[in-house]
């Protein structure tokens, strides 16, 4: 990978010019953006003044016509826009980071992965993605993308039922290969329960949800922060070393966010829970920004540094 | 009056069948870890005749290790000798092995050997796993000493002539050998 000082010439030689390229793009796209809205707020208001209430003709009709197409002209507009920026200069990011990296800006990764991981008790029914990055990273096969799953939520009797869909996970979610091999399953999930109650919370986690039995773990700063199930006593603290633990302590803290780990098929998934959406243009700001686009390396960065920080290359036991 | 003596009887009764059975169930968990211990145990006495015979061919200075690795391993395998005795002879020989991994960085030939390289990783292997067994055993004895050794379940385990038993202890330096570092860096 490049040093991250080098990134400023990076940018100022390769990326710049297409990013400028890019803000004459969007800075037209505003202007129409302006003439779609200059034209359908009047239109908006005069429908919603002349035409009389109380007669046959449904009064919201035009009004929701003109909304529907001002916003998909709106929606077709930033779209073009958007995969301009992600195809020439957010794949030229990931380049830049790691040579072997590929990225694919409306991919993701599976929804069949993500639920295998079992790192989320409700069922996955609405799941939508992008920004998937794939690559080998030394020995370590690693991919990556944000990925949002929600649940089905029934309210109300019979006919009455009211459905809606409920986010219960939005951020990073990250497969890597393992550097051992294992056969059974163990999760490391952020421990709600001991932080907020105490002796009484570490009750609760017995409480497997279906995934093994609780492993509790020497390190009393883990078990703190994490809570481990797992199908198999050694198997999961063969995976689990103190030397791991601590790494994954450290990557907790480096991200201070909820780190959610599961070890499966000799792979780790990792789920990063996040709110910010990574990799994307802002509309109404320049897409020249160095500083903008160097926030992207250092998520970019950040990521790929997983194998390292859960030092994914050592290979010194049986998987080559 | 009557109804809320039975009442109270078949609530306590029940109370201790649970920990009857909780009881038994960690007493079993504590036997299987051990036998977790004893397979990895096992593997280690197998694997430990080819890693000599291997290196035997390359290694000049290195004879007094090599017989004492032996030595300790037929000791650990000998009928009779007790479970202290044991533990401090595979305590020993994991620190003789790791001596021998450290040794084998003067013989370059060795170290590129194949044969070699599959046998310490193999041994790699299976000292990760016996920290992961001893680890598991640990935890395994500490939730079985903590439930005989609070009140009720200390009087029903009495009962049960159920007996304190002694962790598996693992020396500090051998400890972050094992499970933090690998001996040798292959990389």
């Amino acid at each position: 990978m490049d040093s991250y000082s080098n990134f400023r010439e990076f940018y100022e030689k390769v990326l710049r010019s297409d990013l400028e390229e890019i803000d004459r793009e969007r800075r037209k796209v505003r202007r129409q953006v302006l003439i779609i809205l200059a034209f359908a707020a009047p239109a908006l208001v005069l429908e919603i003044v002349l035409i009389p209430g109380g007669t046959s003709f449904p009064k919201a009709v035009p009004i929701i016509l003109t909304s529907l197409t001002a916003m998909i002209l709106l929606g077709i507009y930033g779209r073009s826009f958007r995969s301009e920026y992600k195809t020439r200069i957010i794949s030229r990011v990931a380049a830049f980071a790691d040579e072997g990296l590929t990225y694919s800006p409306d991919g993701f990764i599976p929804k069949e992965e993500f639920v295998r991981s079992r790192l989320f008790l409700h069922s996955c029914d609405q799941y939508s993605g992008e920004d998937h990055f794939k690559g080998k990273i030394g020995k370590t096969e690693i991919e990556f993308s944000e990925v949002t799953a929600k649940y089905l939520s029934k309210t109300g009797p019979g006919s009455k039922q009211k459905e809606d869909y409920y986010v219960y996970f939005r951020g990073l979610f990250i497969i890597a290969d393992f550097n051992k091999n294992f056969k059974t399953h163990t999760v490391v999930l952020p421990d709600r329960a001991e932080k907020l109650l105490g002796k009484f919370g570490q009750s609760l986690q017995s409480f497997t949800g279906g995934r093994g039995e609780l492993v509790r773990l020497e390190d009393p700063r883990f078990e703190k922060e994490f809570c481990v199930y797992g199908e198999d006593q050694v198997e999961a603290r063969y995976i689990l070393t103190p030397s791991l633990m601590e790494r994954i302590l450290a990557f907790k803290n480096k991200w201070n966010k909820d780190i959610y780990l599961s070890f499966l098929d000799s792979r780790v998934c990792i789920a990063i829970s996040m709110y910010k959406n990574l990799f994307e243009l802002r509309p109404f700001k320049p897409a020249a920004d160095y500083a903008f686009l160097a926030e992207s390396l250092r998520f970019l960065t950040l990521l790929i540094e997983v194998v390292d920080d859960l030092n994914l290359n050592t290979r010194i036991w049986t998987r080559e | 009056m009557v109804w809320a003596i039975t009442a109270a009887v078949i609530i306590l009764l029940f109370t201790a069948l649970l920990i009857f059975n909780s009881l038994i169930r960690r007493k079993n968990d504590v036997e299987n870890a051990f036998a977790s211990i004893d397979v990895m145990l096992r593997k280690r006495y197998d694997l430990i005749p080819k890693i000599v015979e291997t290196v035997k061919a390359y290694m000049n200075y290195e004879r007094e290790l090599l017989m004492e690795i032996t030595g300790l391993r037929i000791k650990a395998l000998s009928q009779g000798i007790s479970a202290e005795d044991r533990v401090a002879v595979e305590n020993m020989l994991g620190r003789r092995l790791t001596d021998l991994l450290v040794a084998v960085e003067n013989y370059p030939e060795l170290k590129a050997s194949a044969n070699f390289l599959h046998l310490q990783g193999t041994l790699n292997e299976v000292e990760e796993q016996l920290a992961a067994s001893r680890r598991a055993f640990n935890a395994a004895v500490t939730a079985y000493n903590n439930s005989i050794g609070v009140f009720p379940s200390s009087l029903i385990a009495s009962m049960m002539s159920y007996k304190r038993r002694t962790l598996f202890e693992l020396p500090t330096e051998i400890r972050q050998e094992i499970s933090s570092k690998p001996p040798v860096n292959l990389v």
